[in-house]
């Protein structure tokens, strides 16, 4: 304890002369802040000075609140928190000291808070004051009990991670137990939201009678796109050639022609154009209708031509498909594309849009391909590229199957060139000589979604034994464990009951699959007991272990290897967690023996392409990007993309490189596509895709507090909204949420023309002066008014309505934030260890799909603790997360 | 055998009738409230395309043919176009001044698919709808019915984006088929079969009887806290059940017997006269059997495109959307307010029907437990405002007729936009003040029972309705 005590009072003295000096001299630079952060890391010291692990059950130290505490707390304190005011409807005479089974331990894990930010007492109140030692043997105090409370709550806790499926994560467990690349869209309601933010967290994860209707609708359609029933149906496939184009658009009397070699080019080759390479002929083009080609052969590649469509930027080529596309199925669009010139800064893609006129005033245009595809052989090696489109899921022209001409019938499809090319000379276009559109298009038939359902099988012709054998291999992979012959049968009785109902052996096995995709072993992360339980039955066995870690990393089910290795008990070896006897160890630093397979699983699963899943929900509910659909103001909707994807590309990128989580407060690179980095007006980014880009110090980037969504969703439509900033830097960067809003707030007076004249800032002041919002505003606004120096689109600004912007604050500690770069190197030297629990605490309880509970305390701890020995590094945060006990148990 | 067809027949009993139609079961999630009102509380809107005549005050045609009443709440007059109502002046509410904001700059040809949703539309690019109200109403009363809710048009189907043939939108948005041949709605509401549904709620029992037992063996391996966790899972499995029970139940239960003798269900919209007064007689007749509580009935599609156009041809004159466009023409303005004058008719003429028929439960007639309104998503020649809409009935849901209400501000002799002729005039600047129709949707939500106090993003219900 008195290691302890020391630590903090080094920490506060060392505080002191880098605030003063700050005064009169040059601040440290973020880098330098980020070192003496570390350096003053109360868990890092703590974790040197690691006792051995006690057996004892663990007692509340009553007595030494009653010696050592209550008298101090009561003079420091009663003023405010006590009978005559009750401030934060606290009173510390009445709080019951007995952390470990009394009721009071959130408020003292507050007052915890508050004394060891130095946030209480308050500086103003000179009456109240606490003496360094005093305030060091109380936070000494707390920080035993909370802990020892944390061991002694955690056994009865009722928390668990038993829960279905979140609405995304069904969709991804369609998709990869089906192996079908479009899951049907998912109709289920949306999650609510936990505490933390995340969507996964089992208690609020409910089931309804919708719910659990929608799932046997989405179970049924899904496998009709997984299973094919009878012959391979003839696709309609419609070929564009453009040499074959050229007749009839030169016959055209009003299209312009003209030839590349001559001067007048300049002048028409800012439309699309087909361009005879060889003479230089040209002529305007970039419509037409075109009808399926009975005989066409699909997936073929005609010899080059030397006659190419040119489509300049943002150009398109709008083609009439009439009304042949079939209802379903995937149309593929192959198109053989190139670019005129390869000058590095400058990309094209395409982009598919699809688009009916039915009559006057009733039409629609909706863009249907997923991404754009850049194009990016040059023109004499033109390359094919192709977009899969599912083709029940788009908007089609209702009146296509009509016998009448009118209303309309046909749909339109256009192929756009996305780019940023500029420049009259040599401008870059693409160039398209061959477009094939196929429609229903199967890889391979029976597609491998059927035969992975229907495997080959000597048993074929015996329906009973091949359908056992159908169904054993389904319902392991929907269960994710063995299935016992047992639980086959009454798949099989169902099967029996369907068969005469059905033509098909195959269309009876498909009502039978959508009743065991409506199983709760399907919907639902179990934690089974065991039956013969023992002492050791508070882990989750192998595959349940190889699910959650599935469902953390992939948002999925876990594929066949890894459920090989867990069914073989080969996951994890015995030793890897470690036995319940060493629980008590709290502030062991001791990393568990590794598992190897298990590692290398963590490995392997986060260089899988499904890990993009982890990142993206991951990173939009750890930072609630979800607000960004909440505001209105963001027109752009390419900057809104780009707005989201940066902190999911940061994530990735510090992810990749096992890199310092303390990048997301402040790092000297930013992740910028071209669109971002035009708003951010840092020059030389060029195309769609994010990289990492150094950062110059007059940029005022790097970290996700800088980012454009962040910045942009916690604001009101016309300007920042530091209150809302305040909050988000509360609850989702220190994981510290500030209370609810009391039932009676004043309502700021609009009408009040000294309200009316003041500036945003002095009305959150004057707003917070008022007594009954001080004690919490004066908690949250500080930290909302360092972003000041953006704007409510995540603008860098220096002025607001012509007066300059003042972004300086002070805390509740007294602690002067100096804007941004205030804030982070606040952070960077003084919050550390507050920051690195967060994000311990936000990706645990994502991994587990659970809130975490006071009781998780001393794992968090521990976690962090581990954390922040390595490093602070990401990769070793998941990796130690996976290992962990916590993560191991129920 | 012929197994092949019968499956394909469950398919078609799926898509082919359209949602609105399907069993309460698959229709109605709303399940928790399942206390029968005492009395049916029944919904309908009539949706007409093509607004009204507003000529201007200093038109002659003005005093005889703008369609907003004049005067005040109780003293109001009206003009020759809804004259035909006199008699019922105690039974309605006739409204002015409400729009759905979000289309308010878009071409009226567009906005036949958010009357009753409030989404924004738009007018080209990308689209997307949402919920309608109707269908709100019917996920709260569909499930004491045979069908949730019956959605007709004229022209039938679902129309295309932007040029809608139906007036109602599941909670993804997506329209609903609607049905315009009276023989194919009678069939539907009291010839059709449950045979393919039959077959198909005795797979769905076995798959039930399934997975609960399923489920219980589960249970038995899971801890307490777990346990409790799952039993929300059984309960929506075993309220499923009941739900197919619900649905067993319209199978076994006999189709109300209804005399066909005096329907004339070959009409076809040619013969408009006959076809409207059938469409209704068909409204009528599902209300009073108790086979649905909610309608929607939409007169054509924007634009006069199809059957609708015809309806005009009852009171002697051409298509429909033309006389929109010829209001300048002699005897333009009377042409319209005509055709706009016999759609109030035969709306009256059904409101008159439901006032004469008793509950058959004996409280009061069928129109005070009922509201039916009628109108448009736009007013003057393709503008996108002060919607022209009646309602009728609804006195013990606690709507309060014999008013005319005029909201928003600005625009109280409805002039605004008044005369437009030209096909650009829908984009002229407005500076009249309206509110929400959706303030009006949730004000009939609540008094339908539905707990919610906004609708299409606006909130708060209408005051004084």
């Amino acid at each position: 304890m008195n290691t302890l005590r020391i630590t903090i009072l080094l920490a506060l003295g060392i505080a002191c002369p880098i605030l003063a000096a700050e005064i009169d001299t040059e601040p440290v630079t973020l880098e330098k802040a980020r070192e003496i952060g570390r350096t003053k890391s109360r868990l890092l010291q703590e974790s040197q000075t690691a006792k051995e692990p006690s057996h004892v059950v663990p007692k509340a130290d009553v007595a030494f609140y009653q010696k050592s505490i209550r008298g101090v707390l009561l003079k420091s304190c009663l003023g405010c928190h006590g009978p005559k005011r009750s401030e934060g409807r606290l009173r510390v005479d009445e709080l019951n000291p007995d952390l470990l089974t009394g009721p009071d331990v959130n408020r003292w894990r507050e007052i915890y808070n508050a004394l060891s930010n130095s946030e209480m007492p308050p500086e103003d109140e000179s009456n109240y004051t606490l003496a360094d030692t005093d305030r060091g043997r109380i936070v000494d105090w707390l920080s035993t009990e909370l802990n020892k409370a944390s061991i002694v709550r955690r056994d009865s806790s009722q928390r668990s991670s038993f829960r279905r499926m979140t609405k995304y994560e069904y969709s991804y467990a369609l998709q990869d137990v089906l192996g079908i690349k479009f899951p049907p869209p998912n109709n289920l309601p949306s999650e609510t939201p936990s505490e933390d933010g995340f969507k996964n967290s089992s208690e609020l994860l409910q089931m309804s009678v919708m719910q659990f209707e929608t799932y046997r609708e989405l179970a049924m359609k899904a496998l009709r796109r997984a299973i094919v029933i009878g012959e391979q149906p003839k696709p309609v496939t419609y070929i564009v050639s453009m040499r074959d184009e050229v007749p009839k658009a030169m016959g055209n009397k009003r299209a312009k022609k003209f030839n590349k070699n001559e001067k007048e080019y300049r002048n028409n080759n800012n439309r699309p154009h087909l361009l005879n390479r060889e003479t230089g002929e040209a002529v305007h083009f970039n419509t037409g209708k075109i009808n399926p080609k009975p005989d066409a052969v699909v997936g073929d590649s005609p010899e080059v031509s030397p006659v190419v469509l040119a489509m300049p930027r943002s150009n398109e080529l709008k083609m009439n498909l009439d009304r042949f596309l079939p209802d379903d199925g995937i149309m593929r669009v192959r198109i053989r594309a190139g670019r005129s010139t390869m000058k590095p800064n400058e990309y094209a893609s395409l982009r598919l849009i699809f688009s009916a006129h039915t009559s006057n005033n009733a039409n629609f245009m909706n863009v249907i391909s997923q991404r754009d595809i850049p194009v990016t052989a040059s023109t004499d090696d033109r390359e094919f590229i192709h977009f899969d489109i599912p083709l029940s899921d788009i908007q089609r022209n209702p009146f296509r199957h009509l016998e009448r001409t009118f209303p309309r019938r046909d749909e339109f499809l256009h192929i756009r060139n996305v780019s940023n090319a500029g420049g009259r000379d040599d401008p870059l276009h693409v160039y398209v000589d061959y477009i094939e559109i196929t429609a229903p298009y199967y890889e391979q038939w029976p597609p491998q979604s059927h035969t992975n359902i229907f495997i080959a099988s000597e048993k074929r012709n015996d329906e009973t034994a091949y359908g056992r054998e159908v169904l054993t291999k389904f319902m392991r992979r929907i269960w994710r464990r063995p299935v016992t012959s047992a639980e086959v049968d009454q798949l099989m009785d169902l099967f029996v009951k369907y068969r005469p109902q059905f033509a098909t052996f195959e269309e009876a096995m498909m009502e039978v699959l959508a009743t065991a995709l409506a199983t709760p072993e399907f919907l639902y992360l179990t934690q089974k007991v065991a039956s013969d339980q023992d002492d050791e039955s508070t882990l989750i066995n192998d595959v349940e272990l190889a699910s959650r870690l599935s469902f953390f990393l992939w948002s999925s089910v876990p594929d066949d290897e890894l459920l090989q290795l867990a069914e073989q008990g080969k996951l994890r070896s015995n030793n890897v967690v470690p036995r319940l006897r060493s629980r008590n160890s709290a502030n062991g630093v001791a990393e568990p023996q590794q598992a190897t397979h298990l590692k290398a699983q963590v490995d392997r699963m986060l260089a899988d392409s499904r890990a993009q899943r982890f990142s993206k929900h991951f990173v939009g509910q750890w930072l609630g990007l979800d607000g960004l659909d909440n505001v209105a103001h963001i027109k752009d909707e390419d900057l809104k993309a780009a707005m989201l994807g940066e902190p999911v590309a940061l994530f990735e990128e510090i992810l990749k490189n096992n890199g310092n989580v303390m990048d997301f407060i402040h790092a000297d690179y930013v992740m910028l596509n071209e669109r971002l980095a035009g708003h951010y007006r840092i020059p030389n980014v060029f195309g769609p895709h994010f990289r990492k880009v150094a950062l110059k110090p007059n940029m005022n980037r790097g970290g996700v507090l800088t980012g454009a969504a962040v910045l942009a969703m916690n604001s009101d439509g016309t300007d920042s909204n530091p209150l809302k900033r305040g909050v988000w830097m509360l609850e989702r960067i220190l994981h510290d949420p500030p209370p609810p809003p009391p039932p009676n707030v004043p309502e700021v007076d609009l009408t009040d023309p000294k309200i009316l004249q003041m500036t945003l800032k002095e009305r959150i002041a004057d707003h917070r002066n008022k007594p009954a919002c001080m004690s919490c505003h004066s908690r949250i606004d500080p930290w909302g008014i360092a972003f000041e120096n953006y704007g409510a689109l995540g603008d860098y600004r220096t002025q607001i309505k012509k007066k300059p912007v003042d972004a300086n604050s002070e805390l509740f500690n007294k602690q002067k934030l100096n804007g941004m770069d205030g804030l982070k190197r606040y952070l960077l030297t003084e919050r550390q260890d507050q920051f690195a629990q967060a994000i311990v605490h936000k990706m645990t309880a994502y991994a587990l799909g659970r809130s975490l509970s006071f009781s998780d305390r001393a794992d968090i701890d521990k976690l962090t603790k581990q954390f922040r020995n390595k490093g602070d590094r990401l990769r070793d945060l998941i990796h130690l997360i996976v290992i962990s006990e916590i993560f191991n148990s129920k | 055998m012929n197994f092949e067809t019968a499956s394909l027949n469950r398919r078609n009993f799926l898509c082919g009738t359209g949602v609105a139609l399907a069993l309460p079961w698959f229709e109605t999630f709303a399940a928790e409230t399942a206390t029968p009102a005492k009395t049916p509380k029944r919904f309908l809107s009539v949706y007409h395309p093509d607004g009204v005549g507003l000529p201007l005050k200093e038109d002659p045609a003005w005093k005889d043919w703008s369609w907003f009443p004049r005067g005040g709440e109780k003293d109001f007059e009206l003009t020759k176009v809804l004259d035909v109502l006199e008699p019922l002046r105690s039974e309605i509410t006739i409204y002015s001044g409400l729009s759905h904001p979000a289309v308010r700059r878009v071409h009226g040809h567009s906005n036949a698919d958010q009357y009753l949703t409030g989404a924004a539309t738009g007018g080209h690019g990308p689209y997307k709808n949402s919920v309608s109200v109707d269908q709100v109403i019917a996920e709260h009363t569909g499930e004491f019915t045979r069908h949730a809710s019956l959605v007709m048009s004229t022209n039938g189907g679902i129309g295309a984006p932007r040029g809608s043939q139906t007036q109602s939108y599941n909670r993804e948005g997506r329209p609903i088929p609607a049905m315009n041949k009276p023989k194919q709605i009678f069939d539907t509401l009291f010839v059709t079969s449950g045979k393919d549904a039959a077959a198909k709620l005795a797979r769905s029992k076995s798959s039930l009887d399934f997975l609960i037992s399923n489920t219980r063996s589960l249970g038995r391996q899971l801890s307490k806290h777990d346990q409790q966790t799952l039993q929300q899972y059984l309960d929506a499995v075993r309220d499923t059940e009941v739900k197919l029970a619900k649905a067993q139940k319209w199978i076994d239960t006999p189709i109300p017997e209804v005399d066909a003798s005096n329907l004339h269900l070959e009409a076809d919209p040619k013969e408009a006269r006959l076809y409207f007064e059938t469409m209704y007689e068909l409204i009528y007749l599902a209300f009073l059997s108790d086979s649905t509580r909610v309608s929607t009935f939409q007169l054509g599609r924007e634009n006069g495109e199809g059957p609708h156009d015809l309806l005009s041809k009852a009171v002697g004159l051409g298509g429909a959307h033309g006389l929109t466009h010829a209001v300048k023409k002699p005897n333009g303005w009377k042409n319209l307010g005509t055709y706009n004058r016999y759609q109030a008719q035969e709306f009256g003429r059904f409101v008159q029907k439901l006032k004469d028929t008793p509950e058959p439960n004996g409280d009061g007639n069928m129109l005070d437990n009922t509201f039916a309104m009628h109108g448009s998503a736009s007013s003057s020649f393709h503008l996108s405002r002060n919607y022209p809409i009646i309602s009728a009935g609804g006195k013990n849901l606690g709507f309060r007729n014999g008013r005319y209400l005029k909201f928003g501000s600005g625009n109280e002799d409805n002039q605004a936009g008044a005369g437009i002729v030209s096909d650009a005039g829908w984009r002229g600047k407005i500076e009249a003040e309206e509110l929400p129709l959706a303030q009006l949707f949730v004000t009939i939500l609540q008094r339908f029972d539905v707990e919610t106090d906004t609708f299409a993003g606006y909130t708060g219900p209408l005051e004084r309705v």
